[in-house]
């Protein structure tokens, strides 16, 4: 059929909006597919005690920043006396805390969720690390170039290998001598163990930083952690400068790259420094929704979750409403439901969420009944249709305000949310309900009652249905192929499953 | 899409709601042609242009004030119809077959009060039995005398004879038989019988109530089946010439057998029922397709048209 095509072909030009804005969240935006998580969650809490004295104190504080791995889902800066900001320094994230505080101790706390995913964000490009090397002396120098040789042939990994022996003073296969421990001891004394071992992985030609941070375990630490990484041609690699320990990355949060102390302050003194950890089951929605508030997309700031949270809520339920359409498109034409009106089903199902399931069978089929009783009886007073249509109103209106007294005489809350049911539909209903009855007998009426109901419990069931909230509320270009399937259906035109019944005489 | 469930539907060529509104409905019968026939009031005046007869009309109720001018129109007719113009499924009629001092004596023998008339009229003004809603105008026409045809099968009422014309071909029919549980209407909804037709020999068939197949009619208990309907030819080519008259090409044309004037134009349906295939125990579709199958563009005359499926749709 010549019609066909075209419509097929919108109804999948729209299918493809959808895939394609789906596509870019998840692949370029990194959405969560899933609404399980295989991440880690840390929750951070860093907390520090002030002494000013005197004057405009400044501190500064190291922060965590989205680099490999690690995704900041929320956080938030805080203290009570100072002003506070965040700002990127040189490559790392710093929160600053600054004012002039009258006297005693000022308080300055930061929190943060963070969200580790150490195979999600692979570093592609090679890092440019320059390294302040400091001045050396004839002799260190001479070290230098003897293991520089030595070490040229190695690859990487094994020149990594052969720095971690240095740091373990153990010999080994790299042939680490009585010679070099002296030349080693001497460099870390002259220099500090830091820089002694940024020393050796220059010398070994690999790219190489310091970093301050902290073990990722549940706990409290006063102090930050300090080690190195070095860059293997592939990754980064974090090592304890003691030790010579190659550590797994996901057990260490890096707060500052370079030589930088993690705190400083300016005209006051630091008292105290906590920093816990806790780890965290959170949704991954949860985590999104966080994520995507600070986001700097375009796409994302056009997000829903840009608008007010009281909003937000609507909205959830607002951007399902098509998808409860689109089941009664489903329930209609290809079950063949009979309902009162087209969309009063989805209507009622909204309702329903303010008084619960039961309570809102239970309050709009009494009402109807009520409503029914009333025009059985108004019909003798001979009313025209559209007064008779307000007193039903106002019966409708009346029977809710008694609903909802006697709910809050007896503390039952859904009784007192039925304000919301609509006065309208449920009005209109008694007036069709009694005119089905009239028309078609008591049995189509309560075939047709019952099928909107159904209808209604069914979509009741979809629109409250969170992860599909939360899927639309994240991907709202669901929406078109929604559209899609409500313009593929509309040109359904096959038999509905109640037509089996309906003709069952042709059977066989 | 073919399922398996709906294979025996696909047998037997039925027609069902989705592809009668997609494919039917919607193709031929274009929107702005609807009031020709949802409005009582401009079918008739079109059928007087097509000299097509239809039960005399006696008054038009457009306002409440038209009401007090009835007595004058209806002047010496003591029995009519009072129908809204725009109502649907036979609801909202009301049948007048004697007039006294008290009031309106209805065809089931109660007497309605002028009050009660009134304010019926008001209830069609006002709109409650129109198709949408929407205010209304109420038409008192002629009663209808049936002809004693389906005297055997019908439990008072007026029974009727529906046929469904697509593009011009009237393709199916059958009567519509009033049973006491429609309540004297000829309304398959509401429990009346619907009996299929013979289109080429205007004999009834097979009949079905309340999606039951029966034989005899559940009141009288006389046989359904086997009647032969006069005028047969004569209403078929009315029904065909339904197509010219109103250009839309799925309607149902209903008519009645008047003792005196003949076959009548009652009213048409562009949206017309799906029963009717129940009741003659055949499926539209197929008779559809065969129309579009031997004529694709299809320039008949009424008269070729009525030719043409009297040979093809015979019942063995």
């Amino acid at each position: 059929m010549k019609i066909r095509q075209p419509v097929t072909i919108l109804a999948f030009t729209l299918f493809a909006i959808t895939v394609s804005i789906i596509m870019y969240r998840i692949f370029w935006l990194k959405y969560p597919i899933m609404p399980t998580i295989p991440g880690q969650v840390w929750q951070l809490n860093f907390e520090a005690g002030i002494l000013p004295d005197g004057g405009q104190v400044v501190t500064t504080v190291a922060l965590p920043s989205e680099r490999a791995g690690i995704v900041i889902t929320e956080e938030r800066i805080a203290s009570e006396t100072l002003g506070f900001n965040i700002f990127q320094e040189g490559g790392n994230r710093v929160g600053l805390w600054s004012g002039t505080t009258e006297k005693g101790v000022a308080s300055i706390s930061y929190r943060a969720t963070l969200l580790l995913r150490p195979k999600r964000f692979p570093v592609s490009q090679i890092p440019s690390v320059s390294i302040d090397i400091p001045d050396m002396t004839d002799r260190e120098l001479l070290f230098m170039e003897r293991i520089g040789k030595r070490w040229k042939g190695f690859d990487p990994d094994t020149r990594i290998k052969a720095v971690a022996s240095f740091l373990r003073e153990r010999e080994d296969e790299f042939g680490f001598d009585r010679e070099d421990l002296l030349d080693w001891t001497k460099l870390k004394e002259s220099h500090g163990i830091l820089n002694a071992t940024l020393i050796l992985f220059r010398t070994a030609g690999l790219p190489a930083r310091s970093i301050s941070g902290l073990l990722l375990q549940r706990g409290v630490q006063t102090s930050p952690s300090v080690w190195v990484e070095v860059w293997n041609g592939k990754e980064w690699q974090s090592i304890d400068p003691l030790t010579g320990q190659i550590y797994d990355p996901s057990t260490l949060l890096a707060l500052a790259t370079g030589n930088v102390p993690i705190i400083k302050i300016e005209n006051g003194k630091i008292l105290e420094t906590r920093w816990s950890l806790e780890r965290e089951i959170v949704s991954k929605w949860r985590l999104h929704f966080e994520r995507l508030k600070r986001s700097q997309h375009s796409i994302d700031r056009w997000s829903f979750f840009s608008i007010p949270e009281e909003f937000q809520n609507l909205l959830r339920i607002l951007l399902l409403v098509p998808l409860g359409a689109l089941v009664i498109c489903l329930l209609r034409n290809v079950v063949g439901f009979p309902t009162f009106g087209i969309f009063m089903p989805v209507l009622l199902a909204l309702a329903f969420r303010n008084t619960g399931l039961m309570y809102g069978i239970g309050i709009f089929s009494s009402v109807v009944l009520i409503g029914y009783g009333a025009r059985l009886y108004l019909d003798r007073f001979r009313l025209l249709l559209v007064p008779r249509l307000s007193v039903i109103l106002t019966l409708v209106i009346i029977c809710f305000g008694l609903f909802a007294l006697i709910g809050g005489k007896y503390s039952l809350k859904p009784l007192m949310g039925v304000g919301l049911l609509p006065i309208v539909i449920t009005t209109m209903s008694i007036e069709r309900f009694f005119i089905l009855i009239e028309e078609s007998g008591t049995k189509e009426a309560l075939k047709t009652a019952a099928g909107t109901l159904a209808v209604a419990v069914i979509t009741f069931f979809i629109v409250q249905w969170e992860p599909l909230q939360l899927t639309f509320f994240i991907y709202p270009e669901l929406l078109f192929s929604v559209a899609g399937v409500q313009i593929l259906l509309g040109r359904y035109t096959g038999y509905r499953l109640s037509e089996v019944i309906r003709f069952r005489v042709f059977k066989g | 899409m073919k399922f398996q469930i709906f294979q025996g539907l696909n047998d037997a060529g039925i027609l069902g709601m989705n592809r009668r509104n997609a494919e039917y409905i919607m193709r031929y019968n274009a929107r702005a042609r609807f009031p020709l026939v949802d409005n009582k009031v401009l079918t008739k005046k079109l059928a007087q242009r097509y000299n097509v007869p239809t039960p005399e009309i006696y008054h038009v109720i457009e306002h409440h004030g038209d009401m007090a001018r009835l007595d004058e129109a209806l002047g010496d007719h003591k029995e009519f119809a009072l129908k809204p113009a725009r109502g649907s499924g036979g609801s909202g009629i009301i049948l007048i077959v004697d007039r006294n001092k008290k009031g309106f004596v209805r065809q089931s023998g109660m007497v309605m009060s002028k009050e009660e008339f009134n304010y019926h009229i008001s209830g069609i003004l006002s709109g409650i039995y129109s198709l949408g809603g929407q205010e209304d105008v109420a038409i008192v026409e002629s009663l209808i005398h049936p002809a004693p045809v389906f005297v055997q099968v019908t439990f008072r009422g007026v029974p009727d004879i529906r046929i469904i014309v697509y593009r011009g071909f009237p393709v199916m029919a059958m009567t519509r038989l009033p049973t006491r549980a429609s309540d004297g209407k000829a309304n398959i909804h509401a429990g009346a019988i619907g009996a299929g037709i013979d289109i080429k020999t205007g004999v009834t068939l097979t009949a079905v109530h309340r999606s039951k197949v029966i034989t005899h009619h559940p009141d009288t208990g006389n046989s359904i089946e086997g009647i032969n309907i006069p005028y047969w030819d004569s209403m078929l080519l009315t029904a065909a010439k339904a197509y010219e008259m109103t250009g839309l090409g799925y309607i149902g044309v209903d008519l009645v057998i008047d003792i005196k004037r003949g076959p009548l134009l009652l009213e048409l349906n562009a949206r017309p029922g799906l029963q009717i295939q129940i009741a003659n125990n055949s499926g539209l579709l197929k008779r559809l397709r065969s129309v579009d199958d031997a004529f694709p563009d299809g320039n008949l005359l009424p008269e070729e048209r009525v030719m043409w499926v009297k040979d093809k749709f015979k019942t063995d």
